[in-house]
């Protein structure tokens, strides 16, 4: 007999040599009743519409149960991308440049890491960087400011018009518009405008209107005038005059009938209004009216 | 060509597609019942194998084909109970598949009756690998073929447990053993 006859019986694979011979053992008979009698067997009743809507209500608890926690997860994913976005600009914002600004009317007194003393005058802009400040002494200007550089390494001060370089020195550097003029007090100052470098001993100014520069001797008192509350000028278009008046006293500052490119010699106090407008308009021979934070320069009428 | 093509569309459906899921659903349901009921003779068991292979099913869905779904049924319901002591004593039950309107003697249906116990106890004694086989392919009328992927072994094992039930289940009625 083959292998596994007996499933191949069932399976009725059996040649009928094979069948013939099985048929002939002795324990034929009650194979073939097992055969018959298993005929009659079944399998428990399955319920299967009853197995279908458990599984469905079991595939709602899973959804259910994700529903639950998703906004768990996601409160835990927006969590993450916070506190990535906080500690990036956190590490981003260090390695920005401080800046200070000052507004009309308004100066400030700045302590760079190293000591040195940056005193901004109105409607001005500095900046540095504090983290690079060991290897790089270096800041950014924008409008007018005295420094009192402490001795080290090369201090540089950029501004749009060119770069100003010292070691350790006193100076004023103003940078407005279309007026560029570097003063130093003490030292000597090297100032690079586009790429020419020009040195200034102490007690001489530079000067740049319209791009023409010029160097003068300047009125050294040991400080610019503006830190003691004063604005001084040596042949200066009267239209920069103005322009600082109105920074220094926060007024608009308006004129009629006046050629605003005649030059002025003088200087104007921070403290008394009044006082200030007559400085200017008496040498000049002109005449103003104040009304308000309104200022008008106008011509003397000639009768 | 169109049976092909059926096959084709079959493939490109997905298991988590409502269709195709009902339809596996239908298909093998009560063969995966069985399976695990030939094997524990718990009822209950069974039908938490049904349930917990077809919410399985249904989770990943997504990776599942519906040539490979049934392959993945039987596997889960395996699974299941892998770790259950298989020391229960088995006590299964029939349910009779013949209603009784026979005009056969009483001497006759006595003789049936006592033959049909002495099969239940051989049975319920077999090994649970011999009886599921025995069971699936006389109840279920399964091929050889479709209770070896059912059991993840060879067309020939499945022989050899059929052959060895059939042996051991004479020797028992027989009273040789």
């Amino acid at each position: 007999m083959r292998d596994n006859y007996l499933a191949k019986w069932l399976n009725d694979e059996l040649t009928e040599a094979e069948l013939a011979e099985f048929k002939k053992s002795e324990a034929f008979e009650t194979y073939q009743k097992i055969k018959e009698s298993a005929a009659q067997l079944d399998s428990p009743k399955f319920d299967i519409d009853k197995a279908w809507k458990a599984i469905n209500q079991n595939k709602r608890v899973e959804e259910t149960k994700v529903f639950i926690l998703s906004p768990f997860k996601k409160f835990l994913r927006v969590a993450a991308v916070v506190a990535i976005l906080l500690t990036g600009s956190f590490f981003y914002l260090s390695t920005l440049d401080e800046s200070f600004v000052t507004a009309y009317a308004e100066n400030k007194f700045i302590s760079l890491p190293d000591t040195s003393e940056v005193i901004l005058n109105a409607e001005s802009e500095l900046a540095f960087n504090e983290k690079k400040w060991n290897t790089n002494r270096n800041v950014n200007l924008e409008g007018e400011a005295y420094f009192k550089v402490a001795k080290g390494k090369k201090f540089t001060v950029e501004t749009s018009e060119g770069l100003v370089t010292v070691l350790g020195t006193q100076f004023n550097v103003e940078n407005r518009k279309d007026y560029f003029k570097v003063t130093c007090y003490e030292g000597l100052v090297s100032i690079t405008i586009n790429g020419e470098e020009t040195k200034l001993p102490a007690g001489n100014s530079l000067l740049k209107i319209n791009g023409n520069s010029t160097l003068s001797k300047a009125i050294v008192h040991g400080k610019p005038s503006w830190l003691s509350k004063e604005s001084s000028f040596k042949s200066i278009p009267l239209h920069y005059v103005l322009d600082e008046l109105q920074r220094q006293y926060n007024i608009e500052v308006s004129t009629k009938n006046i050629n605003t490119s005649q030059l002025y010699t003088g200087s104007f106090n921070h403290e008394n209004l009044d006082l200030a407008l007559k400085s200017i308009s008496v040498p000049l021979q002109i005449k103003f009216n104040l009304d308000g934070n309104k200022v008008l320069f106008y011509a003397e009428e000639t009768p | 060509m169109v049976k092909s093509n059926l096959l084709k569309t079959n493939q490109e459906l997905n298991v988590c597609d409502d269709l195709v899921y009902k339809r596996v659903f239908n298909e093998t349901s009560k063969t995966i019942f069985n399976y695990i009921y030939y094997k524990f003779g718990n009822e209950e068991k069974a039908n938490d194998a049904v349930q917990e292979a077809f919410v399985k099913l249904w989770e990943n869905c997504t990776k599942v084909s519906p040539e490979k779904a049934k392959a993945y049924l039987y596997t889960v319901a395996n699974n299941l109970y892998l770790n259950v002591i298989k020391a229960e004593k088995v006590r299964l039950k029939y349910a009779d598949a013949t209603l009784k309107t026979t005009y056969e003697s009483p001497e006759f249906i006595m003789e049936e009756n006592q033959f049909k116990e002495k099969l239940d106890n051989a049975l319920n004694s077999l090994p649970e690998n011999q009886r599921t086989t025995f069971l699936l392919n006389r109840i279920d009328g399964k091929k050889y073929a479709e209770i070896a992927e059912i059991e993840g072994v060879s067309v020939k094992a499945i022989e050899k447990r059929m052959h060895l039930a059939l042996k051991s289940l004479r020797e028992q009625i027989d009273g040789i053993c």
